[in-house]
């Protein structure tokens, strides 16, 4: 009887997490029409949506009800977090796809854990999310000199692009999630689009939370709503025009996302890829 | 250790349905091994439970010395698969899959390198590598996948119905190719197929499936040699009531058991003995016939199968569809 070795996987699988996350990005490059709806979302939704409406809302008195911002401003957090929240969620069909390409039958018989696969496929993503926000503030920062957007500050900069990482993998874990317990594709996008798009108009992405406050449980509803913190958190830092307290959007997002990634592994961990 | 894999009393339920029942077998390394059966006999989901992919219900099996159900990163270490379905991404190229694949497994960059130009040539994909595969067609992409399969150098590689969907020349190609792989890389090949000629090309050992269990084991020859029979075709000079007058008159010979009447030509299944081509000849003149053209050959695997089974694997299939349950229909 000769010897066996038994090798055990290292906890950090660098290579295997490399692999996933380059595999994320040549498949972007590969997609033009991906390439495209990154880069030409932000100017719909800052452009056609919020130069137009910020005519409606003109400076002057008005102006504090949306914090003593202008209304573009005000809507340039919700419109990141709006990215974060289709990139995030999307990767789960992502998981579905592979499923469904059997690409996936691949990935899992290899010799590496399913979480590092997790994770690099999050990374990939994460990746073009934040190539997309970059543009967004970007856009939103030129044509911020007429309509009144600026960052308060370099650290606030900083500290709102990590705030919107953990914002971003929290809606990773809800997709990995959803994606692992869905079984059709189909369904899956049907099903992300009716939790995506009330999520986002309750999240006081584009209107404040307390305009709503006389219509009961609307109201009520942007509060359980975790994406309504991301919103809040991502507003707090780059303008400082916070809602609700800044530790409240931090824990809020961290036990979201720790919730959910744990949630999303866990699934993805016990699916079966036969 | 010539025992690459080692299968014990391997089970394998889905509910009240019992897809392999109680299976032993043994590959020796550098053997190319089949599984011939029918669709729905068990073949792949034995190989799924041999690569990792499903867990044994009871029994055991080993490859390499590492156990599938308690060691299965070890086993997917020394193994290389090809699916039956397409397992690679489309939207990349075939040496970007080829790639990742290999990073996957904790290849370095050279020996990555090195290895990729090797399959490349094995599987004679040169100047295909940097076409991304959605377009390629089909029987390219499998290339790619069997490829992919020898990438790590792996002791085993299991091919599930590596040519189905292929047309005749693509899959002489394939087969020509998996024996050049196996006596460059010494690997043991394991592939499942419901091709019969494609495991009396390629294998040098063949387990016939039916129904969940393996009725019968060995070299496609000693197979065949254990049918016991001889095919003799025969034509004659004359037709119509001669030749039916013929086929009777044939049928009283003792060593004839059955009689089959194509077109142009009488196929006799003969026990096997010394002689039968010549005895023939002597009853066809006794009898007044003009025997003018004979042949006589080796029965088919086909033929093994409908030995072993009483059926021939056409029937087989054709009972086995609707009663298998849905988890396997996406099977083929």
């Amino acid at each position: 009887m000769e010897t066996k070795t038994v090798k055990q996987k290292p906890l950090f699988e660098g290579e295997p997490i490399y692999s996933m996350w380059l595999r994320e990005l040549l498949r972007f490059i590969a997609m033009p029409s991906r390439i495209l709806a990154t880069f030409a979302s932000p100017f719909t939704w800052l452009v056609l949506l919020g130069v137009p409406l910020s005519q409606v809302f003109p400076t002057g008195d008005i102006q504090s009800m949306f914090g003593g911002l202008t209304f573009f401003a005000f809507i340039v957090p919700g419109v990141l977090s709006m990215g974060l929240l289709f990139g995030g969620t999307n990767s789960g069909v992502t998981v579905l796809w592979d499923k469904e390409f059997g690409f996936l039958k691949e990935v899992m018989v290899a010799p590496v854990r399913r979480t590092s696969l997790m994770i690099g496929r999050s990374l990939g993503a994460l990746t073009i999310a934040l190539i997309q926000a970059v543009v967004t503030i970007a856009v939103a920062l030129v044509l911020g000199i007429w309509l009144g957007f600026r960052i308060i500050s370099i650290a606030g900069f900083i500290l709102a692009v990590c705030f919107m990482i953990i914002t971003f993998f929290a809606f990773v874990g809800f997709g990995l999630t959803l994606g692992a317990m869905i079984e059709e594709t189909e369904g899956f996008m049907t099903i992300i689009r009716m939790i995506e798009f009330p999520m986002f108009f309750l999240s006081g992405a584009l209107l404040p939370l307390n305009m709503i406050e006389g219509i009961p449980v609307l109201y009520q509803l942007q509060f359980i709503n975790p994406l309504t913190y991301g919103v809040d958190g991502i507003r707090g830092f780059l303008t400082g025009a916070n809602f609700l307290p800044l530790w409240l959007d931090i824990t809020v997002i961290v036990a979201f996302a720790l919730l959910f990634l744990f949630l999303g592994a866990y699934k993805f961990s016990r699916m079966e890829v036969d | 250790m010539d025992d690459v894999i080692e299968v014990h009393q391997l089970t394998k339920k889905f509910g009240d349905f019992t897809a392999v029942d109680h299976i032993d077998f043994t590959v020796r390394r550098g053997e190319i091994f089949g599984f011939v059966g029918p669709n729905g006999a068990g073949k792949s989901t034995t190989i799924k439970m041999l690569t990792t992919m499903l867990h044994p219900t009871s029994g055991s099996a080993r490859i390499c010395g590492y156990d599938v159900a308690k060691e299965s990163d070890e086993v997917r270490r020394h193994i290389g698969i090809v699916f039956q379905d397409r397992s690679s991404d489309d939207y990349l190229t075939g040496r970007q899959n080829l790639d990742f694949h290999a990073r996957m497994y904790g290849m370095s960059k050279s020996d990555r390198e090195e290895k990729m130009e090797e399959v490349l040539d094995l599987l004679e994909l040169k100047g295909k590598e940097n076409i991304r595969l959605r377009i390629l067609p089909e029987g390219v992409r499998r290339r790619f996948e069997v490829a992919r399969g020898f990438m790590t150098r792996p002791d085993v590689v299991f091919l599930d119905e590596p040519t189905i969907g292929f047309d005749i020349k693509a899959r002489m190609d394939l087969w020509n190719q998996i024996k050049t792989a196996r006596e460059k890389e010494g690997v043991t090949v394991s592939l499942t197929t419901h091709f019969i000629e494609e495991a009396n090309y390629l294998c040098d050992r063949v387990a016939i499936i039916d129904k969940a269990r393996i009725v019968a084991l060995d070299t496609p020859r000693n197979l065949k040699e254990a049918v016991g029979t001889d095919l003799i075709s025969v034509q004659i000079a004359e037709g119509g009531e001669r030749r039916a007058a013929f086929i009777e008159k044939v049928k009283e010979l003792d060593w004839v058991k059955r009689v089959e009447e194509y077109s142009n030509s009488i196929l006799l299944n003969a026990e096997s003995g010394e002689g039968r081509v010549a005895d023939l000849i002597d009853f066809a003149d006794a009898h007044g016939f003009v025997i003018t053209s004979i042949d006589e050959h080796e029965p088919s695997l086909e033929d093994v199968f409908l030995h072993f089974t009483g059926r021939t694997i056409r029937e087989a299939e054709g009972e086995g569809t609707g009663m298998r349950p849905g988890r396997i229909v996406g099977e083929m």
